[in-house]
């Protein structure tokens, strides 16, 4: 089943291009890593996907319940704020910048949303949430405020958090590029285990290795557009494109 | 531990009190003397609003009867007229500290004989009352019930409930409903014109002025309440320059000029200087020194006389806060809204609220629904209009504080709480709120502690809190000890405003 269909997405900001004529599909189960250097337009394709901004051109569904009216490739029309929020259960965003509530405590972030937005019950939550803060190694951490919390941690908080509300695939933007080299490991230790239990997860990251490793599927952008895209092995070890070729070497 | 840190705190607090208390009184016992003209510089202390013996004229001059005298007296003597306006109730401040040589300004010698070195009595004056001249107000018991306005500490307030009062006009005092005090005869015409005062008792000869001024709308009762004598009032013991100023009327009553002057202010009824009696004061004056009682029960009468004023500024304050803090809320929204039309609506609002004087608003809030309306205004809006002026001022402010509050919140919270699903109500309440309010909290204990000292001014509008009261009492005893007891009160109160806020700022520290 296709968790996620983009199509012939496009953006601009004033007179920059920043997203022209892309379109991207995922399917369950499956792990994307989205590749490319700076203004390649990764992070704007993440937040189109997650509806943190809205498309200029291009339709957008879930789960095959889509999310823009059929425009004939006019401008995009999204559905009313109802079913739009509705769709949101359907995935989960993990932020650079972590984004957790400072004045929660890490239980209450966790648990906040699911309790007040989803309306499910208080108790089962908690126990929940209690579990997936031991998934991610912070059941001791459950009272402590976010600044009592390394980076590494509050990271994990936020994956804790994003998995509470039950998301189908979750969305990772540059999820290890505030933190130190040696704590990116613990993340991406979390998001190998997740792998491992096949939850679909589409990564915005800079970390060739880790992509190499945990993704089916590498999109490499650049431009705007998706320059390449395959198998790990093929785009990321034998990339055809010369932008490919030019941004991998840079980076190794 | 943290018990120990706050009774530190407050024992700091006390000796800084003692201290400035030592200063305070020791400064005052160092009073300089300046008996005689000694840098040809006569220097004349007047109510500017008491036409027609002192007051503003339409090119903005001093003028008046008394300051006529005043520059014919110094011209006799070859001294240099400084007209120095005073605030009514820190007449007595301004003479004992030297910086007026004497209070020249239809100056009531009744009831204050033994507190001045008087001149002879020049004028014969009488407080009489005004009304609106459709009140159906026509004799004296007709005020029965009625709100009566008197200029504070005037001869009018004094012959209706002061020390000397006569038993007569003191039963009819207490006919009133209420004996109101004013700083200034225009805000009691103001009062009376808008309904929010029935009479005003005041000395005959500025309520002839007043009412050629101010044409057939007011009239005056042909009952007088009391007569009394305008004198020139030393400070006490400085006989030496009274002696000169004296030595010149005379000589001005001798060959005419002082009727000629009388007559010029349309006060020739009045003028009583030379004749018989009228120098019974100035030469029965004694040289017993003013009657001392401890320091601990003048300070324990004055508490009882201010604590009215205390319980009124406190009112002002809390409800103040109890409204302009959620209305503050809702101007940032307004502010912050998506229709410009309204965002503009709102930014004009504060625009105005934090460019004019409080002072002014308060005055148009009070007297507006009259002058603009039409409306007769109740006497119990006098506090309304207080607490509404105040609310919406300080609402403007705390609306400003809340809005850099709320865009100090960082934008990937925003975001954080729109890819979780929350409404735009709970990414508010939940989110954002709480964290505004964090930020908010050292600028909001600035405009809280602001407020406290604001709340004086309350006494444009003749609401009678503390620092009015202080002033009312400090000028009845003639003394600065209520002054400095006022001081000392809002020191103490911005001491535990500024303590509890910063309580709750400590709550609020579990989290950065």
């Amino acid at each position: 089943m296709k968790l996620l269909e983009m199509n012939h997405v496009k953006k601009d900001f004033k007179d920059l291009s920043v997203l022209k004529d892309i379109s991207l599909e995922v399917n369950e189960g499956e792990v994307v890593a989205i590749l490319g250097p700076s203004g390649s337009g990764k992070s704007t394709l993440l937040r189109c996907a997650t509806l943190l901004e809205t498309m200029d051109e291009g339709s957008l569904a879930y789960c095959g319940t889509p999310a823009t009216v059929n425009t004939d490739g006019g401008k995009t029309e999204y559905v009313g704020k109802n079913e739009l929020k509705e769709l949101k259960n359907n995935f989960g965003l993990v932020f650079q910048n972590f984004n957790l509530f400072p004045h929660y405590s890490v239980l209450k972030n966790v648990t906040d949303a699911p309790i007040h937005v989803q309306k499910r019950d208080k108790d089962e939550v908690i126990a929940e949430a209690r579990e997936l803060l031991k998934k991610v190694g912070l059941e001791e951490k459950e009272d402590s405020y976010p600044c009592q919390l390394s980076g590494g941690q509050q990271q994990r908080v936020a994956i804790a958090r994003a998995l509470a509300m039950n998301p189908k695939m979750l969305f990772f933007d540059e999820p290890t590029s505030a933190l130190d080299p040696e704590i990116t490991a613990g993340i991406l230790k979390v998001l190998r285990d997740l792998a491992d239990e096949k939850m679909t997860m589409i990564i915005v990251t800079h970390e060739i290795a880790f992509a190499r490793k945990v993704a089916d599927r590498v999109i490499f952008m650049d431009g705007g557009v998706i320059v390449e895209e395959g198998k790990p092995e093929d785009v990321i070890d034998n990339p055809s494109n010369e932008r490919t070729k030019a941004f991998l070497q840079k980076l190794s | 531990m943290k018990q120990r840190t706050y009774m530190k705190k407050l024992l700091l607090c006390m000796a800084v009190i003692s201290m400035i208390t030592g200063v305070f009184l020791t400064g005052c016992g160092e009073k300089s003397q300046t008996d005689s003209v000694s840098d040809g510089t006569f220097t004349v202390g007047f109510d500017a609003e008491f036409p027609p013996y002192g007051y503003k004229d339409d090119s903005g001059e001093y003028v008046g009867f008394d300051l006529d005298l005043a520059q014919e007296v110094c011209n006799r003597n070859g001294w240099t007229l400084v007209k120095q306006p005073i605030d009514w109730n820190s007449k007595d401040m301004e003479l004992s500290s030297g910086t007026i040589d004497c209070i020249w300004n239809g100056f009531t010698m009744n009831g204050r004989e033994a507190d001045y070195t008087w001149s002879s009595a020049y004028v014969d004056n009488s407080q009489v009352v005004i009304v609106k001249s459709d009140s159906g107000i026509k004799e004296l018991k007709d005020l029965a019930g009625k709100v009566v306005i008197v200029q504070a500490d005037s001869s009018a307030l004094s012959a209706l409930e002061g020390e000397d009062a006569e038993e007569e006009n003191l039963q009819l005092a207490s006919t009133f409903k209420m004996l109101q005090q004013v700083s200034d005869y225009n805000s009691a015409f103001m009062n009376l014109e808008s309904g929010s005062a029935d009479a005003i008792c005041m000395d005959i000869g500025v309520a002839n002025y007043e009412l050629e001024a101010r044409g057939n709308k007011f009239a005056m009762l042909s009952d007088h309440i009391s007569s009394e004598e305008y004198g020139i009032g030393f400070k006490k013991g400085n006989t030496q320059l009274r002696d000169q100023v004296q030595e010149s009327l005379n000589e001005m009553l001798a060959d005419g000029t002082f009727d000629q002057v009388a007559a010029k202010w349309g006060l020739e009824d009045s003028v009583c200087l030379g004749q018989a009696g009228k120098d019974a004061v100035m030469k029965a004056e004694t040289s017993d020194g003013v009657k001392e009682s401890s320091f601990g029960t003048r300070f324990t009468e004055i508490m009882k006389s201010l604590s009215t004023g205390m319980l009124a500024t406190l009112g002002i304050f809390f409800l103040t806060l109890i409204f302009s803090l959620p209305l503050g809320l809702l101007i940032t929204f307004i502010r912050m809204s998506k229709v410009t039309v309204l965002r503009w609506i709102a930014k004009i609002y504060i625009s105005i609220m934090r460019g004019t004087p409080l002072m002014l608003q308060l005055l148009v809030v009070f007297f507006g629904p009259y002058y603009l309306f039409g409306i007769s205004l109740s006497y119990s809006y006098r506090f309304y209009a207080v607490i509404i002026g105040f609310a919406l001022n300080y609402a403007a402010y705390f609306a400003e504080i809340y809005r850099a509050g709320i865009e100090g919140v960082p934008v990937g919270q925003y975001e954080a709480a729109e890819v979780l699903g929350y409404s735009k109500t709970q990414t508010f309440c939940k989110i954002v709120f709480p964290q505004m309010v964090k930020r908010v909290m050292p600028p909001v204990t600035n405009e809280v502690i602001t407020l406290v000292k604001d709340t004086s001014l309350a006494f444009a509008l003749a609401y009678t809190e503390m620092f009015t009261l202080a002033k009312q009492v400090a000028a009845s005893q003639a003394s600065i000890m209520p002054l400095f007891v006022a001081g000392v009160f809002y020191y103490i109160f911005n001491f535990l405003v500024a303590w509890i806020m910063e309580l709750i700022e400590k709550k609020l520290q579990y989290y950065r």
